[in-house]
């Protein structure tokens, strides 16, 4: 190839697991100074592609070009050699090694067969500044917030030499905020020279961020499109079909209050929060990550425990920290970490669906399992669960359809108040949609959703009121007519009035939640 | 389970394909079947009804530990105090039942409420007091270990006749184990398919948070499933201490490994969340034919180890690759990766089953000859030279006599040591000769042996409450006596002496014992100032004697009960030995002959285990020929010291 702007070149990759096609025909390129977004549905066969470059698969025919020069990666030797670095969205970090320790993992500078600290520290730095992050070489990874550790890949990917830089959805875990910081950083490098291949199912970020788009459907791809194409033309390559509404939120009739939390406090951590729930309305918690979203709605579901404060239910106080009482009280939480907290992945659908009914299902310590699996079946058929049956694994579900299947599970246990947690992260167009329409339908036979996320567009679009959160206390509340963009971001970097006198912790990146 | 409503549509394709099916999702029943037909093959005394039952029998104490532990290793934890808790718990039934007079049927429950006790305690510990699992019952194996030889004051104690029945044949042929065994298995079964607590298990073992999250009560289903541990142990315990007729407090030491190594081998997996009863009966089958067949088939006691490890091994690794090719379920049969895969797991099937075979034959020697001239020797154990010494001179005479002569260790454990006069009477051996582990225990097995008229000879321990056609011992009572007079004379009538005992609870250590306190009735200003067990063991033989230096460093002689731990002690006391501090050992061993000479071990009581295996072997042919034996062989006792060392040989 002539391009000597061409850092790599893949052609007719083919990839076949037993019994299934990952990859069929896919073609992509990457030049010097640009960022290329590869765009798909999940299991569209994306991770699979960026395996072949990071050298975890080897592809069954087709060619793979690096700087015009037909190679093989076997192996992560191969792609470092070759200047390829992947982020992935679990992060390959040591908690409990330094920042500096990280970036040069296996490679520390030695010296007599010691490893040269001062040198090390120094180097780190000069990466960490290149990435512009102020974080110190010799901070801990684990006292760091997530954003900063992404910096901190970002950095150890700069340090091996990457000419090309994969990052599987950055932005996934990141407040609007730190997404814009990223951006900048990202900008930098494509003025550097680095090729970056970015994927996200933000299609917002494309037209910000974007050079060129890759769209991939069903292992083919189906075409490559300037940065600039207008969204529903994207997401209609990249459904297959045209999605007539990306937030088709149908109000309900407001009913009675179904939940109040009454001066919920926890020391540090959150304050003095207040808010109620009514029948029919969907209310959304936007805030900075790290604001103690989470922190309160464990809280009110019995997941954690609090100093001050009650949570109500039809007039009556909860016992604190006791799941089981939220859970008769009809309150039900899709945890924001789908695979750590929500599922049972090596165990089948049905199982997994079961689960929150498992003990209303026994009788005299038996259970009911014809009727657990008729259940299962019932429900998720309605949600349109894609799966080879009741028996498959979890673990090798698509991320749309696992949260389906957490949703599946509150919703047999006929939950009055659900609470979701980022309901929608990593998780495509197409399986999003349909999951506001569930919570459209649950809102309309009378139930209420609570809704955490730190997607802006997603809770403008979906709440019908918006509750904003810094710093563990509820900054304001907003009307969907209020909330805009703009209004929801000013309180949540401001700073609420601090009753009890004791000063948080000021910086808006805390460390990470649960 | 999980994995079963998956494959249940597509098994419904034909017998065939689903026999082909059945072995490829369960790798530990293919490893078992191959095992089965290689054991076969190699020997005509396997496939026999009897033998079949004997392997039921001996997998039944191992296979109900396990189901308890299956419990526990699907919910993610592991209890590694189920062999600790059989023990306390038969002992507590059989304690309770005989000293204390309580019903039987009381005692059971108690024995019964025991085990459970031990499981809640650990359930506390690791739910409430956070600790982890492995830490929370490796105290507790030392804690239940501890309270039963408390309880038993370290001897054996018989159990009444009604509770040894359960050790016993229903209709003269099936054994109660065996239908426990399988009743604890169904109720496993149960359990985990069909019950609240078992479906639980495997969501915590899954994913604990998740499970909490949706509504579970982790900690107290913990509870309920480490009891649930503990109460099958005590059930184990119960049919063990049944077999042997006594409750042992040393018994079942390590099985919480086999248990452990039954459950994996069945298919489940140390991080939870998998595992089935059916694959745990496999597994605890696979350890029980491999012991009986490496029994049968005459493999060295020191290869058996060797083969048991690989053949774990190996099982588990079939059931990797199967796992593997599983790892795509829907499709999987029809595609060519598939059936690259399921090709591999047949080439690994089939080289685990030639390794096996050749590793076998080349292993065993020959056993063309004819069953009367073959003689099986069940040692109590082959971790101490004086029995390697024993198996030596019986070696020699086996030899010389021109009989073929199979040697099985028992790892000082009585249950293991019916298991192999069990093979050993349904091979159909001219005589057994059995060095018992325990006396007492050993009774079951003996009288077993008796029904079938094959004449058995006792050698250096006696078996009690059965017959024997020889006893071929020397005299331990006199023996401890000797050593008491030597020591005392040597240091002048006067002075403060310590003792290391042997392993509480054994015959060898009670007799030298009273041996040499009656001895030193005649020297009333010799005192004894303290007393402590060291296991017969080297190590801890110094260990010990470091510590007993510490509260009397100004001692003058010691007595250890044998000569590994004079041995041990003598490095403990380091200059002072031969010096200072004169010690005394016992048996004569190789080792010990040349601390003698070397005048650091001022004596050693020999016995002479060579001469005890010739001659048991030599007693062992006449009986067997129908020629008549002396009920009674005295090996002479000998007192070596550095005089006589030079002329003595054992």
């Amino acid at each position: 190839m002539s391009n000597a702007d061409e850092l790599l070149r893949i052609e007719g990759i083919r990839k076949v697991f037993p019994g299934v096609v990952a990859l069929d025909g896919v073609d992509f390129d990457l030049r010097r100074g640009e960022v290329h977004v590869l765009l798909g549905e999940n299991g569209a066969g994306k991770s699979t592609l960026i395996k072949m470059l990071s050298g975890a698969y080897t592809p069954d025919a087709g060619r793979i070009l690096v700087g015009g020069e037909e190679t093989r990666i076997h192996g992560a030797q191969d792609s470092e050699r070759l200047g390829i670095a992947t982020i992935y969205q679990e992060f390959n970090l040591v908690p409990d090694l330094t920042v500096a320790e990280n970036i040069f993992l296996g490679r520390q500078p030695r010296r007599f067969g010691m490893i040269d600290r001062k040198k090390m520290e120094a180097d780190a730095e000069v990466f960490l500044a290149r990435v512009g992050v102020k974080v110190s070489p010799r901070a801990r990874v684990r006292e760091l917030g997530i954003a900063r550790l992404q910096m901190v890949e970002i950095a150890k990917a700069l340090s091996l030499n990457a000419r090309v830089l994969i990052m599987d959805e950055p932005t996934a875990v990141l407040t609007s905020e730190e997404v814009e910081k990223l951006f900048t950083i990202v900008r930098r490098l494509r003025e550097d020279g680095v090729g970056i291949v970015f994927i996200t199912h933000h299609l917002e970020e494309i037209a910000a961020l974007g050079d060129r788009v890759t769209v991939i459907r069903d292992g083919k791809s189906v075409g490559q499109v300037p940065a600039a194409t207008p969204e529903d033309e994207l997401v209609r390559l990249m459904v297959g079909r045209s999605i007539e509404q990306q937030y088709p939120r149908e109000r309900a009739d407001r009913g009675a209050a179904l939940l109040s939390v009454e001066g919920l406090t926890r020391d540090g951590v959150f304050h003095d929060v207040s808010f109620e729930v009514h029948a029919g309305e969907v209310v959304g918690i936007a805030g900075l990550v790290g604001a103690g979203r989470t922190e309160v709605v464990r809280a009110v579901f019995g997941a954690d425990p609090y100093d001050k404060g009650a949570v109500k239910v039809g007039g009556s106080a909860l016992p604190k920290y006791d799941v089981n009482a939220a859970m008769t009280a009809g309150i039900g939480l899709i945890p924001e970490d789908r695979k750590g907290q929500g599922l049972v992945l090596d165990a089948s659908v049905e199982e997994n669906l079961g689960l929150v009914t498992l003990r209303a299902a026994t009788r005299a310590g038996l259970v009911d399992l014809k009727g657990q699996r008729e259940a299962a079946a019932r429900i998720a058929g309605q949600l349109g669960v894609r799966m080879a049956g009741l028996g498959q694994h979890v673990r090798t579900l698509s991320g749309g359809n696992q949260q389906k299947v957490v949703i599946g599970k509150w919703l047999l246990a006929d939950t009055k108040v659900l609470i979701l947690d980022e309901p929608t992260r990593g998780i495509d167009v197409g399986a999003k949609v349909e999951i506001y329409q569930l919570i459209n339908e649950l809102t309309a036979q009378g139930a209420a959703v609570v809704m955490i996320s730190s997607d802006l567009p997603e809770v403008l679009g979906m709440s019908d009121r918006v509750l904003v959160m810094a710093q563990g206390r509820i900054a304001g509340e907003l009307t969907a007519d209020e909330a805009t963009q703009d209004s929801v971001m000013a309180l949540a970097v401001s700073n609420p009035t601090d009753k009890t006198g004791t000063t948080d912790k000021t910086g808006t990146e805390a460390t990470r939640g649960h | 389970m999980a994995t079963d409503t998956l494959k249940s549509p597509a098994g419904a394709s034909g017998a065939p394909g689903g026999l082909r099916r059945l072995l490829l999702d369960n790798g530990a029943l293919t490893a078992l079947i191959v095992l089965v037909i290689a054991m076969s093959a190699l020997s005509g005394d396997f496939m026999t009804t009897d033998n079949l039952l004997n392997v039921g029998v001996q997998a039944a104490v191992t296979a109900i530990l396990a189901f308890g532990v299956t419990f526990v290793i699907v919910s993610a934890g592991i209890d590694l105090s189920v062999g600790s808790v059989a023990a306390l718990s038969a002992t507590v039934l059989a304690w309770s039942a005989t000293s204390q007079g309580i019903p039987v049927v009381l005692a059971v429950v108690l024995a019964i409420a025991t085990g459970i006790a031990c499981g809640v305690v650990n359930g506390i510990l690791i739910s409430y007091g956070k600790l982890p699992p492995f830490i929370a019952t490796l105290a507790m194996l030392s804690v239940a270990r501890g309270l039963s030889l408390v309880i038993s004051q370290g001897s054996p104690i018989a159990l009444p006749d009604s509770v040894s029945h359960l050790g016993d044949t229903l209709g003269g042929w099936l054994p109660v184990p065996v239908l426990v065994m399988v009743g604890m298995g169904l109720i496993t079964a149960f359990v985990l398919g069909r019950t609240y607590i078992g479906r639980s298990m495997y969501a915590i073992g899954g994913n604990e948070e998740a499970a909490r999250l949706s509504g579970l009560r982790v900690k107290k289903q913990k509870l309920a499933i480490y009891a649930f541990s503990g109460l099958f142990a005590a059930a184990a315990g119960i049919v063990l201490a049944a077999r042997l007729s006594s409750a042992q407090p040393q018994a079942a030491q390590g099985y919480e490994l086999d248990a452990i190594a039954a459950v994996v081998i069945g298919g489940a997996s140390l991080a939870g969340g998998t595992g089935k009863a059916s694959g745990t009966l496999i597994g605890a089958l696979i350890l029980a034919v491999l012991r009986n067949g490496l029994n049968l088939l005459s493999v060295s006691a020191f290869w058996q180890q060797v083969v048991i490890g690989v053949v774990i091994a190996l099982a588990v690794l079939l059931d990797t690759v199967r796992r593997k090719a599983g790892a795509t379920p829907v499709a999987a049969g029809t595609s060519q990766g598939g059936k690259g895969r399921q090709a591999a797991t047949y080439v690994l099937a089939a080289v685990v089953a030639a390794a096996l075979v050749g590793a076998m034959s080349f292993l065993h020697t020959g056993s063309s000859e004819a069953k009367s001239k073959k003689i099986g020797l069940s040692l109590s154990t082959l971790n101490n030279p004086f029995f390697v010494q024993i198996r030596a001179g019986a070696q020699a005479e086996a030899k010389k006599l021109g009989v073929d002569l199979t040697v099985t260790d028992a790892q000082n454990d009585a249950s293991q040591q019916a298991n192999q006069l069990q093979n050993f009477t349904s091979e159909g051996l001219g005589t057994i000769i059995v060095n018992p582990v325990d006396s007492d225990a050993v009774t079951p097995a003996a009288k077993a042996v008796n029904k079938s008229d094959i004449p058995l000879v006792a050698v250096d321990r006696s078996v009690n409450n059965a017959s024997t056609a020889a006893l071929v011992a020397s005299d331990n009572v006199t023996g401890g006596k000797l050593a008491a007079k030597s020591l005392a004379e040597k240091l002048g009538g006067q002075g403060r002496i310590v003792i290391l005992q042997g392993q509480a609870g054994t015959s060898a250590s009670r007799e030298r014992g009273s041996g040499f306190a009656e001895g030193l009735k005649a020297y009333p200003d010799i005192e004894v100032v303290a007393k402590q067990p060291a296991d017969w063991d080297r190590t801890k033989g110094l260990d010990v004697m470091t510590n007993l230096l510490q509260a009397n460093p100004d001692i003058d002689g010691v007595f250890a009960e044998n000569d590994e731990m004079a041995l041990g002690a003598i490095k403990a006391l380091g200059s002072k030995a031969g010096k200072s501090v004169q010690v005394i050992g016992f048996d004569g061993t190789a080792d010990g002959l040349k601390a003698v000479e070397a005048g650091t071990l001022y004596a050693s009581v020999a016995q002479q285990p060579t001469e005890l295996g010739r001659i048991a072997v030599q007693n062992a042919v006449k009986a067997a020929a129908g020629d008549k034996v002396e009920k009674s062989v005295m090996v002479p006792v000998k007192v070596v010291t550095k005089e006589n060392v030079a002329g003595f040989t054992g």
